[in-house]
């Protein structure tokens, strides 16, 4: 569409359709000086000059009887090809007869000059219709540019959210000590399963890009939890663990106190998605317990793109496992029981989400 | 264009001032079609049809005839091909053909005239 915006030029050349040469010159000479006059000598040369480039033509001036191919015969292929709404086309005749300009007329002529012409209503004719169309041209070309400025201003003004928000759970990552990848992976992952699986049925690609988007804040609460408890390397105590459990619902609640964050479309996915993503499948996650499909599929889906990831690298309290051990132990359930299904979907695609943890 | 020119072709039924406007007041391309006209086969074509009793060749030939006189605004010429035109399409070609000597008149004296310009 750019493309065609920048490509877009108004047409100069004014076609004489005529087998008169007299007329031919006459009307070359009159408007030499305003447009690039090319002459054909009948009608059929006259369409294959239009044909070979329509874009290039202002307007055509196209006398009615001609030998090989008449004007009528000429404006019949024009309708048909569709050239007659963007080429104006006059009819320069001797014809006065009530047929032929009846019938001219209603295939969508602008107008009939009657030969001889008389040279100021010619050239006020046809350079009033031309300004015409050149001002609808251009009017319709600009209405695309500003549209499509919008559409990259919208764009911008994503992208800028997006990072904002990256930004913000980044922080929050570096905190605890961890690389801002995962983040980005857990973005990866949740996209993948919703763009390759039937976790994302019924979905469109604004709503599986505003889940991914939404589960980058995941973890926001963590901000909440003291450095202490964050970075301990060893295993949590009880009322440790207690509050480590509250970023939770600490994240909901700061995603709720964001306003412009509130109007945005991937809020209500990111607040259900920070609530929820520590339940599981048996009820026996945190906070709420909920059990089974009480849990969102987004919700559903990030907890299990955080078990994986977890897993998969290095954290302050443990190593990395393997990738045997790492599918091993979410199909065993060490870390909590997930939906049946979801597990199925994983499995499928797992080979392709394993390539997020190659090295580069 | 000098006056005695001009004259020349007023008198023989050209309405130069006319013709100029439509010609944006180009005069050498004026001059250029006008030498046109004479070298024009049309006229021979009409000759021969109405000699040999072939109505629809004469008026095509009458028709562009008419056609090259009201754009170079020969105003003596005009009417006659154009009653020539009307009387064909009426189905009297006789009464077309019983224009010819009026029609080579005024058509020779165009032509002297327009001959006269380059002498």
């Amino acid at each position: 569409m750019e493309q065609a915006i920048n490509a877009y030029v108004d047409p100069q050349t004014l076609l004489v359709v005529d087998d008169d040469e007299i007329n031919r010159s006459i009307l070359n000479n009159l408007f030499a000086n305003q447009y690039t006059v090319e002459e054909a000598e009948n009608g059929k040369i006259g369409l294959e000059y239009i044909m070979a480039a329509p874009e290039k033509y202002s307007a055509v001036l196209l006398d009615v009887i001609m030998p090989e191919m008449d004007g009528l015969e000429v404006l019949v292929h024009l309708q048909n090809a569709g050239l007659l709404k963007t080429i104006p086309v006059f009819l320069i005749t001797a014809e006065t007869s009530d047929d032929v300009m009846r019938e001219a007329y209603r295939m969508g002529v602008m107008d009939v000059i009657l030969k001889p012409v008389v040279p100021y209503i010619v050239s006020r004719r046809v350079n009033s219709v031309v300004e015409l169309f050149r001002a609808r041209r251009r009017l319709s070309s600009q209405v695309l540019k500003q549209q499509s400025e919008l559409l990259k201003q919208a764009e911008q003004i994503i992208h800028l959210n997006q990072g904002m928000i990256e930004a913000l759970s980044t922080a929050i990552e570096f905190r605890s000590e961890e690389s801002g990848d995962h983040v980005r992976r857990i973005h990866d992952i949740t996209r993948h399963l919703l763009a390759h699986t039937e976790w994302g049925a019924g979905l469109d690609t604004y709503s599986i890009d505003q889940i991914a988007l939404a589960s980058i804040t995941h973890d926001v609460g963590k901000i909440a939890i003291p450095d202490a408890i964050l970075n301990k390397p060893g295993r949590l105590t009880p009322e440790e663990f207690e509050v480590m459990k509250t970023h939770t619902t600490q994240g909901a609640q700061l995603l709720g106190k964001i306003p412009h964050l509130r109007e945005n479309g991937a809020y209500h996915y990111a607040r259900d998605i920070a609530l929820h993503h520590h339940e599981r499948w048996d009820g026996r996650g945190y906070p709420d317990g909920l059990k089974g499909d009480e849990i969102s599929p987004w919700a559903q889906i990030v907890s299990l793109a955080d078990v994986y990831d977890a897993l998969s690298c290095k954290r302050v309290y443990k190593d990395a496992f393997p990738r045997e051990k790492v599918l091993e132990m979410i199909r065993d359930g060490a870390c909590g029981v997930f939906n049946p299904k979801l597990l199925n979907a994983f499995f499928s695609v797992e080979n392709e989400l394993a390539r997020l943890y190659q090295p580069k | 264009m000098d006056i005695i020119k001009k004259d020349r072709l007023i008198s023989a039924g050209i309405d130069v001032d006319g013709v100029l406007e439509r010609f944006m007041g180009n005069e050498s391309l004026l001059e250029r079609m006008l030498k046109k006209f004479v070298s024009d086969g049309n006229y021979a074509r009409l000759l021969t049809a109405v000699e040999q009793k072939d109505p629809e060749e004469a008026l095509r030939a009458s028709h562009t005839l008419k056609g090259l006189c009201g754009n170079l605004s020969m105003t003596a010429l005009l009417p006659l091909f154009t009653r020539q035109v009307e009387l064909f399409r009426a189905g009297d070609p006789e009464g077309a053909y019983g224009l010819l000597p009026e029609i080579t008149t005024a058509y020779l004296r165009v032509i002297e005239a327009i001959n006269s310009l380059t002498a």
